[in-house]
């Protein structure tokens, strides 16, 4: 199957002919679509695909794999970034050296894309560093002093995390004597429980840990979310975390370490809890929309790494079906306050108002993903969390589901706040007239993620559950994996 | 999964929908004229067509996963409709959002526990004991599935979206939801978990009886005290739900039928009142009580409405009200006698009897106020007429089914809606065919010996006082100000005061939370060196924890 490699290929290449070439940027668009449509044909392949380069044998070469999980990783992913560039588009008109922006963000895919089809740890640490430093330029692209500090904040601690994460690979090598995972996969399974494994265990908690905004290790998140442009924040927010840390984290668990309970999934179910309050009860105090919208970012970060702390077949459905719905929320959350922020100058809750009579289309695609975030029936987010804390309370975590529950009501809580003092209520005086109108790449963007918002509350679709069913799947076939890789 | 599982229509759900079916048409038939030349129309009959269609959903399913989706979208729409209000509807939205929908997660727990210890999700499969020893968290499970159910009917604590809500949403949806389906649903929902799903302790009896008993005294002071006719009735709408938790609370056959009849009542009488208002509103463009007076003169028929609907609230007799209060008060007795707690059995009781003449203390204001009494302008009411039909006519509909459900009160709405549910009820003591009969013939006699008094001439003049005419606009009175005394009695002057500071809201009190918010926020003092002491304590706890 050579069409995974194209994956990172593609935008790897972009990137630079848009660096040479400099005003490519509406090509990039039309490359990132071609390969959302490429998508479809691994979709339809059922089982494990997996792809030698250059047709070395599996320990020696290197080597990408598809399986459920990462087509369902990879859906999302570039489905996000095809609607994210369509709105910056338009929304970056107002930026100069555009070329950079693309540039940049096209580095910043091709790293994501190459974290999920890699089948080799060293690789996954290379693209996740390249994901990462497009990020941290990317984050810094509005230079003011708020956004050069954001992004100076989160290259340090960026980087010691990924210090951790290559100290952890470095000693899995010293144990295994390979790098490939699905190797290591087979190697680590007939001795799990040895100290190095907890050893190594640790360091990528810490270091994926931190790249997933996970509390104690999320402080780079807020500031780098609300200071960087409205399209990637919304790549930031809706899959960057989730593929450099919950993807990661996940993948190296459950496939490569193959256990499912004990002491890490207690850890990671309990960094999963703290996030949650933590993010909820700072969210709730911001008056600034992107900050806001970054902060519960930490705290639905939190109820994936719950799900997945809790291990069951029925908890990590659903955060898997969470990380869906929050990648179609959130970047639509996102680029709904980039659209604010062009209409009205403003992001403050409280300098806005009665925004629903010049701007409905917003009001409307805000409330389909505020109400899908804080778990409101017939959005997505609400089978997502019916499914987390059913499994939660299955599983005989009472005390965690009920906070769990708890920082539902305040998601909700601050949710409200923001539709009621933003969208509706009394129009400010001041904006009767100088609003900005709405482009329409914007307004397409968040009517599509509108949609998907809608769409994934009708968990019975059979191509939703089938999806689902076999990223499910592969993460719980455990060390399977390894088998099933080395087999081809 | 078979679709015939996922609903399931038994006599206890089959009147309600019929009941929502009948007041959806009134609320809409209403909102034709009154929501005119407002704007969003389009949302405004589409949000109301997806309640109708969810409410009669989350009654009729069998499902528990489905009833969460249906209610849960309930509260989205209610959200929706509160917005479309005047001046300050969006902070009303909200705070009956967060409170509802806060309930709605609390639910979901609930029924996760439920699924937890039954294994099923089809509500006629569970029946879970509380009585036993072991039974924490089916009581849990109870008590958060029943948290959903005190929030959408209004009850303690979970009340104060309430009079928030009846002051700033439109009427219609006022009358719509939360005075009529809203309640319906509460309701229902609390009487099908306690009356199938779960085998009640004494102890939980105990406490939906006190819960009951608080609302009914604590709501009803409240109500007396208010200068705005919306608010007024909204708190009746929370007080009123008193009487349903109380009959509930008896665990008695004739309790829970009166608790069952008084639903149906209440959103019948509730929705007269607050279409009514709405004529007000309409005409004289306010509900504060102060500004209002004299209006029944002009607006006859929303007049008698409001007048038999008040008979009815107050437990007057022939009206509905009477016979379903009267139930409830026959259940409460009933455990007197069977060895309860006595005392706390009787305190329910004196509450909910003081709590009916309280009503009716607050109900003389509001008739007086409004439609009688002399309005503060006297000229403004020369120019107001009656509504349009559209508008007078389900309000006096409504009346009339109070009129009609009280005096047959055996023969229809007991026989066809009640009995089915329980069986055959002892109800002793109140024959409604020969009362209404009697109280016909003094009502008669009265007005015959009035007309017969009032054959003496008379002249009308303007009052005057020394020879100087009296300025009536200066002198008018409200009907309100004598209710202010209530605020002054020792004691009620301290409580009244924290009430109104929101001592007794949980939405008030919830916002302490953002103390620790703030806490957290000066945690994060955008210092780096803090930030990587956290990563590198986090680290620390792992390795310790993973050692």
């Amino acid at each position: 199957m050579k069409l995974l490699i194209f994956f990172s290929l593609i935008p790897l290449f972009t990137a630079f002919l848009i660096v040479l070439l400099g005003r490519l940027r509406n090509q990039a668009v039309l490359l990132v679509t071609a390969m959302s449509v490429y998508l479809m044909k691994i979709v339809n392949a059922s089982g494990v695909v997996i792809y030698k380069i250059s047709g070395w044998s599996i320990p020696l070469g290197v080597c990408l794999v598809a399986d459920g999980l990462t087509v369902f990783m990879l859906c999302i992913v570039n489905l996000v970034a095809l609607l994210v560039i369509i709105y910056s588009c338009q929304y970056m008109r107002g930026f100069t050296d555009k070329w950079k922006f693309y540039s940049l963000f096209m580095l910043m895919l091709a790293g994501m894309n190459g974290i999920i089809i890699s089948g080799d740890l060293f690789n996954l640490y290379i693209f996740l560093e390249v994901a990462s430093i497009a990020a941290y330029a990317l984050v810094a692209f509005g230079i003011e002093p708020e956004d050069l500090e954001a992004s100076f904040k989160y290259a340090i601690m960026g980087a010691i995390a990924s210090v951790f994460i290559l100290l952890g690979i470095a000693l899995l090598y010293s144990y295994t004597s390979t790098l490939n995972m699905a190797d290591i996969a087979l190697i680590v399974s007939g001795n799990p429980g040895s100290v190095l494994v907890s050893f190594v265990s640790v360091l990528f908690l810490a270091g994926f840990g931190l790249k997933a905004a996970l509390v104690p290790f999320h402080a780079w998140l807020p500031d780098a979310h609300s200071s960087a442009p409205s399209p990637v924040s919304a790549m930031l927010s809706g899959v960057f975390v989730k593929t450099l840390g919950l993807y990661a984290l996940s993948r190296v668990f459950f496939n490569l370490f193959s256990i499912s309970s004990g002491k890490v999934f207690f850890a990671l179910m309990f960094f999963g809890v703290l996030s949650m309050v933590v993010g909820a009860l700072l969210a709730m105090a911001q008056t600034d929309i992107k900050r806001m919208l970054a902060y519960s970012t930490i705290s639905q970060v939190g109820y994936i790494a719950f799900a997945f702390g809790v291990g069951t077949p029925l908890a990590i459905a659903g955060g898997l079906f969470h990380i869906l719905n929050h990648a179609a929320s959130k970047s639509l959350l996102f680029l709904n306050a980039g659209a604010i922020e062009h209409a009205t100058g403003t992001r403050d809750i409280n300098k806005l108002g009665g925004l629903n009579q010049k701007i409905p289309l917003v009001g409307f695609t805000s409330l389909f993903g505020s109400m899908s975030i804080s778990g409101v029936p017939p959005f997505g987010g609400f089978w997502s969390k019916l499914m987390i804390i059913t499994a939660a309370v299955q599983a005989g975590h009472i005390v965690f589901s009920i906070v769990a529950i708890l920082v539902s009501v305040l998601t909700l809580v601050y949710y409200l706040k923001f539709q009621s003092f933003v969208f509706f209520g009394k129009l400010r005086s001041g904006m009767k007239e100088d609003l900005k109108s709405l482009h329409f790449g914007m307004k397409f963007s968040m009517v599509v993620l509108a949609v998907i918002c809608l769409l994934t509350g009708m968990v019975f679709l059979p191509q939703l559950k089938l999806a689902l069913d076999s990223a499910v799947n592969a993460l719980l076939v455990g060390n399977g994996y390894g088998a099933a890789v080395i087999i081809q | 999964m078979n679709f015939f599982q996922l609903f399931k229509l038994d006599s206890l759900n089959g009147f309600v929908v019929l009941a929502i079916g009948f007041f959806t048409v009134l609320a809409l038939v209403y909102s034709s004229k009154f929501m005119q030349a407002k704007r969003g129309l389009v949302q405004y009959y589409l949000y109301m067509v997806i309640t109708a269609i969810c409410a009669i959903g989350a009654v009729l399913t069998n499902n528990l996963v489905l009833l969460l989706f249906f209610w849960g979208i309930l509260g989205l729409t209610l959200y929706l409709l509160v917005n479309l209000g005047g001046e300050g509807a969006n902070l009303a939205a909200k705070k009956t959002f967060v409170i509802v929908g806060g309930t709605d997660a609390l639910m979901l727990l609930g029924i996760s526990i439920l699924y937890f210890l039954s294994g099923s999700i089809q509500m006629d499969e569970i029946n879970i004991s509380l009585t036993g020893n072991s039974s924490g968290l089916g009581l849990a499970a109870y008590l958060l599935i029943a948290a959903a159910c005190f929030a959408k009917a209004g009850a303690m604590p979970f009340h104060s979206w309430i009079p928030d809500c009846a002051d700033k949403a439109p009427l219609p949806v006022v009358a719509y939801l939360p005075a009529a389906v809203d309640k319906l649903l509460g309701i229902y929902l609390l009487a099908r978990i306690s009356l199938y799903l779960f085998v009640l302790s004494p102890a939980v009896n105990m406490f939906l009886m006190i819960a009951g008993a608080v609302t009914i005294i604590a709501a009803v002071m409240m109500a007396l005290i208010q200068h705005n006719m919306k608010r007024l009735l909204g708190y009746h709408a929370v007080s009123q739900v008193g009487y349903m938790l109380l009959g509930i609370g008896t665990g008695t056959a004739v309790g829970i039928a009166g608790a069952i009849f008084h639903m149906l009542n209440n959103s019948i009488y509730k929705q007269c009142f607050f279409l009514a208002a709405g004529n007000v509103e309409q005409k004289t463009g306010t509900t504060e009580l102060n500004k209002l007076g004299g209006l029944a003169k002009t607006m006859p028929i929303t007049y008698i409405s409001c007048l038999f609907a008040s008979f009815s609230i107050c437990g007057i007799p022939p009206f509905n009200g009477f016979v379903s209060k009267w139930m409830i008060y026959q259940g409460v007795i009933e455990r007197l006698s069977s060895g309860f707690n006595g005392l706390i059995v009787a305190f329910c009781l004196v509450a909910a009897m003081f709590g009916s003449s309280l009503t009716l203390a607050s109900f003389m204001k509001l008739i007086h106020a409004v439609f009688l009494g002399q309005r503060m302008n006297q000229q403004e009411n020369k120019e107001i007429s009656e509504v349009k039909w559209q508008m007078w006519m389900p309000p006096a509909i409504l009346a009339l089914i109070c009129v009609v459900f009280g005096v047959f009160a055996n023969q229809i709405p007991l026989r066809y809606f009640i009995q089915p549910i329980l069986g055959n009820i002892v109800f002793s003591g109140w024959y409604a065919g020969v009362t209404t009969l009697i109280i016909m013939i003094a009502l008669f006699s009265g007005v015959v010996i009035f007309y017969l008094n009032t054959k003496t001439v008379y002249r009308k003049d303007q009052a005057f006082v020394g020879g100087e005419a009296l300025d009536s606009d200066a002198h008018a009175v409200t009907g309100t100000e004598f209710y202010n005394t209530v605020k002054d009695i020792g004691l009620m002057r301290m409580v009244y005061k924290k009430a109104e500071a929101g001592v007794f809201d949980i939405y008030e009190q919830g916002k302490k939370i953002f103390r620790v918010s703030d806490f957290l926020r000066f945690l994060h003092n955008g210092i780096m060196p803090t930030y990587l002491i956290w990563m590198l304590l986090g680290m620390l706890g792992l390795f310790f924890f993973l050692r």
